[in-house]
């Protein structure tokens, strides 16, 4: 019984970011839209692509999981705490009997709900329009996103918990979200940046569960995995900065 | 628990607190304060902004941690039986607000099933506090009075046995001040406990069963209003105006219970220890002398008067 109210605030959460224009367009509009557009410029297999029956969609798609996981948990995370902290909503919360860890977790699973739904939408219209597919195991893929999911929520949290306004915190998230959409190997390889940017762009979250995704996608041998430590060491370092820093008012 | 309204006797206590104390660096918001509540009653704490009324009640709610002092609330201590206690309670914040685009019914199922026996009520609530049509409403369209209305139905979802209320009706326009003090009187008859603050005198007066005065963290009286104000010893005005004849104010001076008589720009004060024997004999006394009484008025003292004589000051700001 301890998890009296989870599903519930689960739900609520995920239905209140329904109803958040920022967050559906960022974390569901968006990437499939980024997917769309610029796999129908080449929805044929590309000739000669070394991925064989693979067309630009599918490129796009892991990148757009990623997408997805960023949006949520970078823009709804960080503010939806500081606004509920700034409008008291935490504070109501916390004169009922609902567990601070059933608080986390069920905000938590919101975000989850959320990003399943984003990623969900991808497929399917991947599916019926591109013809996407998963060469790699199932399994690890949706490992994979799971794993991209609490690092990401992590962080997210981690800001929200530092910073103070919902303002600060919009701009915050900026700061951290537009330089990696860029950096991640998302839109352009790494190796077109200069030599000193390369050791940042590779440090950065985002870096290695793009190239895993998308991977897997492929269906090409794991390399490197030593890069799961860097996720795990920003979520290590989420979870800390949360726990050290979050307030209730 | 019993659900008899307050006789101001035989009740068991149902909030206690021993010498609270709650500093905040050098300012000593709580000061060594002592009362109790007894069940079924409407407590009011009433007092000037930053008095420390809502340290007060958010340490027995267990948000706040006193420094010092004991506190038993239901039997309960808040701070190391919190969870148990908001089992029990309802509580409305001072400045809190739910999730801005929650809809009121999701709200009220929402906090409802955070409890462990919260009876199935919403539509009752939704019916009792008249918020049927904004049912499907968003939490931040509604106005201020129908969003403290929402609150205090969320307050109600657990059916709790405190209702505890800060600042109820600060900022609310008149018409929904008193759709609140109706309200109130309504849950009172449900056999709720209620420990309210309020910065209004008045509405202490109208709704408290026993008031405690509360000024720089420390309670300076508390009885029923009625008691304060007699206790006080203060003495009430009859107030009027002579239209048609000049008549010396010696003469009323020797009208029943009064103590001195005032002639002011707008008329004459009579001060008196009994309002009731002074009007009468007043009024005699016109028919008599044959002067017509205009702008007849009698005004008694009031905790605003109270609250006057213990400290120096106006209550208001
Ligand atoms: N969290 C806090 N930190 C520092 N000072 C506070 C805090 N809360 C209240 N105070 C101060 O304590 C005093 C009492 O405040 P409060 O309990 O809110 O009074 P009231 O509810 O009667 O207006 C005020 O001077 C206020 O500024
Ligand atoms: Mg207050």
């Amino acid at each position: 019984m301890k998890l009296r109210g989870l599903w519930q605030l689960a739900w609520s959460e995920f239905k209140l970011n329904l109803r958040n224009p920022a967050m559906v367009f960022w974390s569901i509009t968006f990437p499939a839209l980024w997917m769309s557009l610029f796999g129908a410029i080449a929805s044929e297999p590309i000739p000669g692509f070394e991925y064989e029956g693979l067309n630009l969609a599918n490129f796009l798609l892991p990148g757009g999981i990623g997408l997805v996981i960023v949006a949520s948990a970078f823009i709804g995370t960080p503010i939806n705490l500081t606004t509920y902290r700034e409008a008291g909503v935490l504070k109501r919360l916390r004169v009922t009997p609902l567990r601070t860890s059933t608080l986390a977790f069920g905000f938590t699973l919101s975000q989850f709900i959320f990003m399943v739904l984003g990623i969900l939408v991808l497929f399917i219209i991947g599916k019926i329009f591109f013809n996407v597919q998963v060469l790699g195991s199932w399994a690890a893929l949706i490992g994979m996103i799971v794993f991209g999911m609490i690092t990401f929520l992590a962080l997210g949290s981690a800001i929200g918990s530092v910073v103070g306004s919902w303002r600060t915190a919009a701009v915050v998230t900026q700061i951290f979200f537009i330089p990696m959409l860029f950096l991640s190997d998302l839109f352009m390889p790494i190796s077109m940046f200069p030599d000193w940017l390369q050791p940042i762009c590779k440090a950065l979250p985002l870096t290695p569960l793009n190239i895993f995704l998308r991977d897997i996608v492929y269906g090409v041998p794991l390399e490197g995995l030593w890069q799961l430590g860097i996720m795990a060491g920003w979520l290590v370092l989420g979870s800390i900065v949360t726990l050290r820093f979050f307030k209730w008012e | 628990m019993t659900t008899a309204p307050y006789k101001g006797f035989n009740m068991s206590v149902i909030v206690k607190c021993e010498h609270l104390t709650k500093s905040y660096g050098d300012l000593i918001a709580v000061n060594d304060v002592s009362f109790r509540v007894e069940e079924g009653e409407i407590f009011g704490l009433v007092g000037p902004n930053g008095a420390g009324k809502t340290t007060l009640i958010e340490m027995i709610e267990g948000l706040r941690t006193p420094d010092s002092g004991l506190i038993k609330a239901l039997g309960l201590d808040p701070t190391k039986q919190g969870d148990e206690l908001k089992e029990r309670i309802g509580v409305l914040l001072q400045t809190t607000s739910i999730q801005p685009d929650i809809k009121v019914k999701e709200a009220l199922r929402l906090f409802a099933s955070f409890y462990q026996r919260a009876p199935d009520n919403a539509e009752e609530l939704l019916h009792t506090l008249s918020l049927e049509d904004k049912a499907d409403s968003r939490f931040k369209k509604l106005s201020g009075g129908l969003k403290q209305r929402v609150a205090i139905a969320l307050a109600l979802v657990n059916d709790p046995e405190i209702l505890f209320l800060d600042e109820l009706t600060t900022g609310l326009d008149p018409q929904a001040r008193r759709n609140m003090w109706d309200l109130v009187e309504t849950m009172r008859t449900q056999g709720k406990t209620i420990f309210l603050t309020t910065h209004y005198m008045e509405e202490a007066e109208k709704l408290c069963d026993r008031v405690g005065i509360i000024d720089y963290g420390k309670i300076i009286a508390l009885d029923t209003p009625r008691n304060l104000v007699n206790n006080l010893s203060a003495e009430s005005k009859v107030t009027f105006n002579i239209e048609d004849k000049d008549v010396a104010t010696s003469k009323f001076e020797l009208v029943g219970a009064v103590s001195r008589v005032e002639k002011v720009e707008d008329g004459i004060i009579l001060y008196t220890r009994d309002g009731n024997v002074t009007l009468q004999e007043l009024v005699r006394l016109a028919d008599k002398q044959k002067f017509r009484l205009s702008n007849l008025r009698t005004e008694s003292p009031s905790l605003d008067d109270v609250f006057l004589t213990l400290t120096g000051r106006e209550m208001r700001e």
